[in-house]
Order: C-alpha cells, then structure tokens, then sequence
C-alpha cells in the first residue's frame, strides 16, 4: 500500500476578514521525500497555505490532509510536523534551553532529553543556549527557531521564509540543515521570496499569485529553456493578466512561453498539475 | 500543559513583580502606618469600621485588603488573564502552541486555571503580608473596632475579635474578594482571546473596574439602577463580617453576579477561541 502523501490539497479556499481572498482554489500534492519550494510575491497566499496546513486556519472550502489525515486544530498527525512560520516564536524571558524544554513537554511531542541535545546541537549558539531569549540577535532567533522545528525530527517541515534577515554563513548552514532532512526522508515544503534558495535546496517548486497555483513541477520542468528558476519565475509572474483570464486560473506551458517569447517550448511549465491530476 | 504554563508564567517578570508589588504594598502600609499613625483610629471601608492599628497586629491586613480591592487588586487579576493568551500572541509562541496534537479547548483551559490559580494568589498574598507585616510590627492581640453604623455621638458600639476570630473573618472576606474578581478577570480573559496586544486586554479589565466606580450610586445617585449590575461595587460588602452580628445582605446578589460574568464572558472567550484564525 502506497504511504500516504505527506500532504494533500484540493480546492482550497480561504476568505479572510473584508472578504479577501487570501488562498482561490489551490490543490498541491506533496509526495514523501520532496523538497517544495513556495514561490510567489507577497500577498500570494503562501503563509496562509502554511498557517492552513497547521490547523491555525480554518479553510473556507476545499480539502487539506497531512499523511491522510484530515487537518484541523489538534489533529494528532501534527505530532509529526515540525514548523518555522512568520519568524520564530518564543517566551522572551526563558533561555533558549528552556524554551526547547518547553515544546519538548507539549502535548504530542513527549520528547526525551536526547532530542533537546540534537536540537541544541542544530540551533549551535554555544553558551548562548542558557541565555535569555530576548538577548538573542535576529539569526540567533532563527536557529532556535529552526532547532524547535526539529524537535523530535518529523516528518514533514513547513518553513516559511527561514532564511530571512540572515547572513551568508547562517543561510548556508541552514541549507545544509534542509538537506539533513531530507536525506533521512523526511519531507520539507519551504516558502521563499529569493527564488537562488528554492533553486539551491528544493527538488520542486510550486508557484503562487493572488491565492492561486500558477506553476507547480520538478525544478528542471519549472526551469524550462530559461537561464534560471529566477527567469521563469518573472516570466509566470510577468505573464499577470493574462494568468488571471485563464479559465480555472492554470496557466499553461505555452501561454507562458508565449509571453517571453518562447512558444516552441510547450514542456517547461506544468501548471496546475496536480489539480489536472486530481480532477 | 498545565505544569509547563505555570512555569512559564511564575518565572515572566510581569508575574514576579505584580506579586511583589502586592506584598510589598502591606509591608509599605505597615512601616507607613508605624511611622506616622498607628496609635490613632484609622477609619476602613464604608460601613466604617475604626481601628486602633497599633493595638493588634491582625488589623493591617483587613486595612490591606480594603485599600486594595478596588484598584490594585481589579489591576492584578487583569494582568494576569489579560496576559494569559494575548501575550503568547504578542511574541508568537501562540501559533507554535496551537500548531501541536492539542485542541484548543484544552490550551484555553490550561491557560485559564494558570492565570486563575495566580490571581487567587495575588488576592492572599495581600492579607497574608499584611498578616506577618502587621504581627511583626504590632503583635498579635485581640483586634478592637468601632462600628460606626451603630455609633452615636453618646455612645460608641466597640466589638472585640480575638486574633482567631480576626483570621477567620478574614479569611472569608478575602474568599468573598477573591470571588468579587471572577467579573474583571473573566472580561479580561475574553478580551485576551479577541487581540494579540495584552496591554489591551489589560486595559480593558482595568477599564471596566473604572466603569464600575464611576457608574456607583454612592458618587452618582442617578446610575442607581446600574449599580447592582455595576461588577465591583460591592466588593467591600465583606467588611460587614466584622460587625456583629456579621452582615451578609447583597452578597448573594454580588456572588451571583460574578456568575453570570463569569458564565458569558468565558463562554463567549471559548466559543471564539475554538473558532478564530490564527494570522499571528
């Protein structure tokens, strides 16, 4: 029997207050082991889609399963879903250490003090550790943010723009940490504005505009005849008009292409995929 | 869950220092009092009682009490429900929380018995300090009291409580004041579910403490008909238990008031809670 996709979407919808529509129809599956990177420009949906994902939002129609099991506040498959989303989150005046304690001892997590060693091994800020979390600088948030993730290594890992305001050395660390992951199998969906981060550590990319999946496939498919992700990136989200006229909101290969004048290629792009393959 | 919200909360400096400031304000009373007027009558609440503090040590904390219960005391509680859930979505470990096996009813539960459990401590702490503080400063002696309701320019109705008797009239006054709080903290608690900015949570139970003295008939005799749905007015009606006989008249009335507070605002804080997005 085939395992249960780590996550599945059909017909997502979610309205938010003043009627916008922050997420219009989207379905994606993500199979076990891929590496997802969530593109678009801000206001696309992508942290919604996450914060979706979590049971923090409830959707307005549609379908959101995590390893087959229906999504809603406290399902029991979030035990195996670790996530950074909208920056770390942490009790100011505890120290790194005893926050890690602190979700270690949630509810679902029953976490041993080998786990609290690894993660502490993952954030590596040393002696810091013990210091109170608001003395921490922004990319020292960040890795105890990434570590607490990681707690108890599970299975499927939302990031949500984790390299944000970071500098070089602490992107390439964390990178290595996405690939750590996925080497034990473990499946990572991450959103990112910098379109080089998908390319260096994703396997696929998903692409969203205004709460729809414009693109979504294998990153060479995604690429296409174009130079770099960056380059098809710009030329789906370019092609804007055009991708909001098209009936169901898919954009096809060629349509793209046609936009950056490429229309011979008409395999680049695989547009609402899997909400083809789902119908 | 329980256990771990606690600890978080007692170690939060915010917790330390109301506590603190709580403590503090008895023992501050009592080296004020000692210093300038503890050998004079000292009038206490409306009924008025009038007490000697330097006579009895156990006099300090029915003075505590009473200059707390209206202000301090009402900040205190909503401090404490005020912070409880809007504070973890001020630094973000809300949706971290909620993002576990966990329902929500159980967070919200967790949430409430923790800041409930330190508003009930924050209500002892003050006659308990004002006990030792007061013990320390003046011994323990039976406690003498005028009643000033049933006093005369010819006569004066002084009643005698041994120390005993003082602690346990005490103890229930402070479990009627205790109980006076449900109103504002359960207000404070639904506004904690409603925003991610505590200090607004705050404010509001703080709020509706000042909406309730400023809608008093004893200040404004045309909001009379306000007054017995006002929720802190008649907080100080334990002050009764030190006439004799005790007085008890509008307590039930009040108890059952705090009920009611109590009864909509959590509900209306599950409902929501159990319901709303969680954007921060």
């Amino acid at each position: 029997m085939a395992a249960e996709p780590p996550i599945l979407i059909e017909g997502l919808s979610k309205r938010l207050g003043r009627g916008v529509l922050a997420i219009d129809d989207l379905s994606l599956t993500v199979e076990p082991g891929q590496i997802v990177g969530l593109a678009g420009p801000n206001g696309a949906g992508k942290s919604v889609t996450m914060k979706v994902l979590l049971g923090l939002v409830r959707p307005s129609s549609g379908r959101v399963e995590i390893f087959g099991e229906p999504v809603r506040p406290g399902a029991s498959s979030l035990a195996r879903v670790g996530a950074l989303v909208d920056g770390p989150g942490f009790v100011p005046h505890l120290s790194g250490l005893a926050n890690l304690r602190l979700a270690a001892r949630m509810p679902g997590a029953a976490l041993g003090e080998q786990d609290i060693e690894r993660a502490i091994a993952i954030a590596g800020l040393g002696s810091a550790i013990e210091r109170a979390y608001r003395t921490y600088s922004h990319g020292m948030r960040y890795r105890l943010g990434l570590a607490q993730a990681l707690l108890g290594e599970p299975d499927l890992l939302l990031l949500d723009e984790p390299t944000t305001g970071l500098d070089p050395a602490h992107i390439a660390e964390i990178r290595q940490v996405i690939r750590l992951v996925a080497e034990r199998g473990a499946t990572v969906l991450l959103s990112s504005h910098q379109l080089a981060e998908i390319e260096h550590v994703c396997t696929h990319a998903a692409v969203m505009r205004e709460g729809r999946l414009i693109a979504w496939g294998a990153l060479a498919e995604l690429r296409g005849e174009h130079d770099s992700l960056e380059a098809a990136y710009l030329a789906l989200v370019g092609a804007g008009e055009r991708i909001a006229q098209t009936p169901g909101g898919a954009v096809s290969a060629t349509e793209t292409s046609a936009t950056t004048e490429h229309a011979d290629q008409s395999t680049a792009v695989e547009a609402g995929a899997d909400r083809d393959a789902a119908a | 869950m329980i256990a771990a919200e606690l600890a978080k909360q007692w170690r939060r400096p915010r917790t330390l220092g109301t506590l603190g400031a709580l403590a503090g304000f008895s023992f501050a009373l009592t080296i004020a009092l000692a210093l300038s007027g503890a050998d004079q009558l000292q009038r206490v609440g409306d009924i008025p009682l009038l007490i000697v503090p330097e006579r009895a040590g156990s006099s300090i904390p029915v003075i505590a009490l009473a200059s707390t219960m209206k202000f301090f005391l009402p900040l205190a509680v909503a401090i404490f429900a005020g912070e409880s859930i809007a504070g973890d979505a001020a630094v973000g470990s809300l949706r971290y929380a909620l993002a576990r096996p966990l329902s929500r009813s159980r967070y919200l539960l967790a949430k409430l018995l923790v800041a409930l459990l330190l508003s009930l401590v924050a209500v002892l702490l003050v006659p308990l300090a004002g006990l030792a503080a007061g013990t320390l400063a003046f011994g323990s002696h039976p406690l003498s009291a005028i009643d000033g309701s049933a006093s005369t320019a010819l006569h004066s109705a002084i009643l005698t409580f041994s120390a005993t008797d003082t602690i346990a009239r005490m103890g229930v006054g402070t479990a009627y004041v205790a109980a006076g709080m449900l109103s504002i903290f359960s207000f404070a608690f639904l506004l904690s579910t409603l925003t991610a900015y505590p200090f607004a949570a705050v404010a509001g139970g703080v709020g509706l403490t000042l909406v309730s003295r400023v809608l008093n008939s004893d200040y404004l005799p045309g909001v009379a008909v306000l007054n017995k749905w006002m929720p802190n007015n008649d907080v100080d009606l334990w002050e009764h238990f030190f006439q004799r006989p005790a007085q008890t008249g509008g307590m039930a009335h009040f108890l059952l008031l705090q009920l009611i507070y109590a009864g909509v605002c959590l509900g209306a804080a599950w409902w929501w809670f159990a319901r709303r997005d969680i954007l921060v």
